[in-house]
């Protein structure tokens, strides 16, 4: 390959190659700073440059499991909420969540954000996982008390500037049966186009529920209210008859005397929404 | 693992153990032919392309490496080996090596054959030092290739496992594309520099005031032999006797430790490979074996990229809010 076509000036890079050769040379020096603990983090470039610029920076990639066992027999027939699984998931999450706060308060992290969630409902247990990144102030005292989050750094740096902090992560789930229809209800509406009320409900039930319990918990945290609400719904793969609803999201509190706005700069993009004409068509 | 002990300043990566075809030079003819072939290869995607073409980074070629690892020997406590620990029974793991044991709290009281009255958490080293050997001699053969063809550094690595022919076997796939820094000196040591990044998070990276050092990664694996109380709680036994009662909600902690245990393991086997340098873009990814009566095998693996910071931050200003008007 020629040389050449590699030779051609960039005239806007030049600056970008400088620092490139730079960082490249440097790799001969030991690392700058001989005395600091490594900092881990499973943040992008992009979000650890956005909490740069709050003044904010990552600290350690934590973790935080739980798994809370289910009693035996609470998913036989009934009627109503199925307490035993509901409490059983709020525990686990709630100890999850204990878990990853500790770890973050020992490397004297403040919170932590971008929080992945993974929780599996099995016949038996209930197994939550949290993963994030501890951050903290560049300069600032230790935190009372930290924050667990799932905003990721970018909302996190937004709900900062607005002048709104993280709490915790607010949790609510809610299992109820689906009970059975009467033999001659069935019969009667085999033939109809009908309502399943008993469906209905238990879906209404299971939401209104779970809700109520993550607004719940975000109160009890001192939180005004949750952003970034998430939910999963449906039948355990093990109880068809029962119904699961989990409500999730970051309960804030404004920090600020008063919100700030933003004041959001309108922009144009004048690259195409939608490509008019492919050459695949012509084939 | 050999990363554990290297020195902090040491460029040379190597995230795992080296050894085998490849690591002493004996690359397959056919990779040198490819690699002497006359034109620049890439995995880069056009945009990656364009934007390392911006920061002086030059392809120079498609870089790989491959090590097929058989499991011949899971170690004391696989599914097949039931009841055997490594570690003395109530006894402690040797220093350095994660293990905590479990006893019965039922008092002697009703005890059978199959009551178990003891359980262990224990980490499984060898088949953590089996994955680094497996995962370092491919990541050693991707970097002999971009020695071969003179790279300074390779970017965009990406790396996979998958199952081969056979259950026991195991393949790990290492590639990147090689470049060379226009204009700039070969490498400390003549070893590239790596990383996961390429295009344009990679030019922000160095913006940032950060140089990628290498590519890092480490699998821990714990074992957990469930004593009677986890076993109960996960099968959902209505009492310890196999009676009726009324049994609560309750943490199943053995398996809630060994799982913050396995992660941060993960996290502690990566750490011992950065020295005083950072780790950016982490992956982490767990696996959870299930096998019966509580037992599980929780294995857990850690990536990124081993990052130094070569300037002070610049001072960055406020990003500012847009909103999209179409």
């Amino acid at each position: 390959m020629s040389e050449r076509l590699w030779a051609s000036p960039a005239p806007d890079g030049s600056d970008l190659r400088a620092e490139m050769r730079r960082a490249a040379q440097s790799l001969a020096a030991p690392a700058h700073d001989q005395r600091a603990r490594a900092v881990t983090s499973d943040l992008s470039v992009d979000e650890s440059l956005l909490l740069h610029s709050i003044g904010w920076e990552a600290v350690e990639l934590v973790f935080g499991s739980s798994l809370v066992s289910i009693p035996p027999g609470v998913w036989s027939w009934g009627s109503g909420e199925i307490g035993a699984a509901s409490e059983a998931h709020n525990l686990a999450v709630r100890s999850a969540a204990a878990h990853l706060g500790d770890q973050c308060s020992a490397v004297h992290g403040h919170g932590v954000v971008g929080v992945r969630v993974e929780v599996e409902v099995q016949r038996h247990h209930v197994d939550v996982e949290l993963t994030g990144t501890a951050v903290r102030p560049v300069k600032g005292k230790e935190p009372n008390r930290v924050f667990v989050s799932d905003l990721s750094a970018r909302d996190f740096t937004l709900l900062h500037n607005a002048g709104w902090g993280p709490i915790g992560l607010a949790f609510g789930a809610s299992f109820v049966y689906a009970p059975r229809r009467s033999v001659g209800t069935t019969m009667r509406q085999s033939s109809q186009n009908v309502e399943l009320t008993n469906f209905t409900e238990a879906m209404y039930s299971a939401r209104e529920a779970g809700m109520e319990h993550m607004q719940r918990s975000a109160l009890d945290m001192g939180a005004q209210g949750i952003v970034a609400v998430r939910v999963a719904e449906g039948p355990m793969w093990f109880a068809h008859h029962a119904i699961g609803f989990t409500a999730w999201g970051t309960a804030v509190r404004l920090e600020a005397e008063s919100h700030q706005y933003l004041h959001p700069h309108v922009v144009l993009p004048l690259d195409d929404v939608s490509v008019e004409f492919e050459a695949q068509s012509l084939r | 693992m050999d990363a554990a002990g290297r020195p902090d300043d040491e460029v040379s990566p190597a995230p795992g153990e080296a050894g085998g075809a490849g690591a002493d030079g004996d690359l397959p003819e056919a990779a040198g032919r490819r690699l002497g072939g006359g034109s620049f290869s890439s995995g880069l995607t056009v945009p990656d392309f364009a934007a390392c073409l911006q920061m002086g980074l030059r392809p120079v070629g498609l870089v790989q490496g491959f090590c097929v690892m058989q499991w011949g020997w899971y170690g004391a406590g696989s599914p097949y080996l039931r009841g055997m620990t490594p570690y003395s029974f109530g006894g402690s793991a040797p220093r350095g090596v994660y293990s905590e044991s479990y006893r019965c709290p039922h008092g002697g009281f009703a005890y059978s054959n199959e009551h178990r009255i003891w359980g262990q958490n224990y980490q499984q080293p060898w088949v953590e030092s089996a994955w680094g050997q497996g995962f370092g001699s491919a990541y050693t053969r991707l970097v002999e290739e971009a020695q071969e063809v003179g790279a300074h550094g390779v970017i965009g690595v990406v790396d996979s496992t998958r199952h081969l022919a056979d259950m026991n076997v195991t393949e790990f796939h290492i590639l990147g594309t090689a470049v060379v820094v226009e204009g700039g000196g070969p490498p400390p040591g003549g070893t590239p520099w790596t990383t996961y990044l390429a295009g344009q998070r990679l030019a922000k990276l160095v913006e940032a005031g950060y140089m990628p050092v290498s590519v890092v990664a480490a699998l821990a694996s714990v074992r957990v032999w469930a004593y009677c109380v986890t076993e109960i709680l996960m099968e959902g036994t209505l009492t310890a006797w196999g009676g009726s009662g009324y049994m609560p909600v309750a943490e199943v902690e053995q398996l809630s430790r060994a799982h913050m245990a396995a992660r941060s393991l993960a996290r502690e086997h990566v750490r011992g490979q950065l020295g005083n340098d950072n780790l950016q873009g982490a992956q982490i990814v767990a696996n959870t074996q299930r096998l019966s009566q509580g037992d599980e095998v929780i294995e857990c693996t850690l990536r990124g990229t081993r990052v130094r910071r070569f300037k002070d931050f610049d001072p960055l200003p406020a990003p500012r809010p847009t909103v999209r008007l179409s």
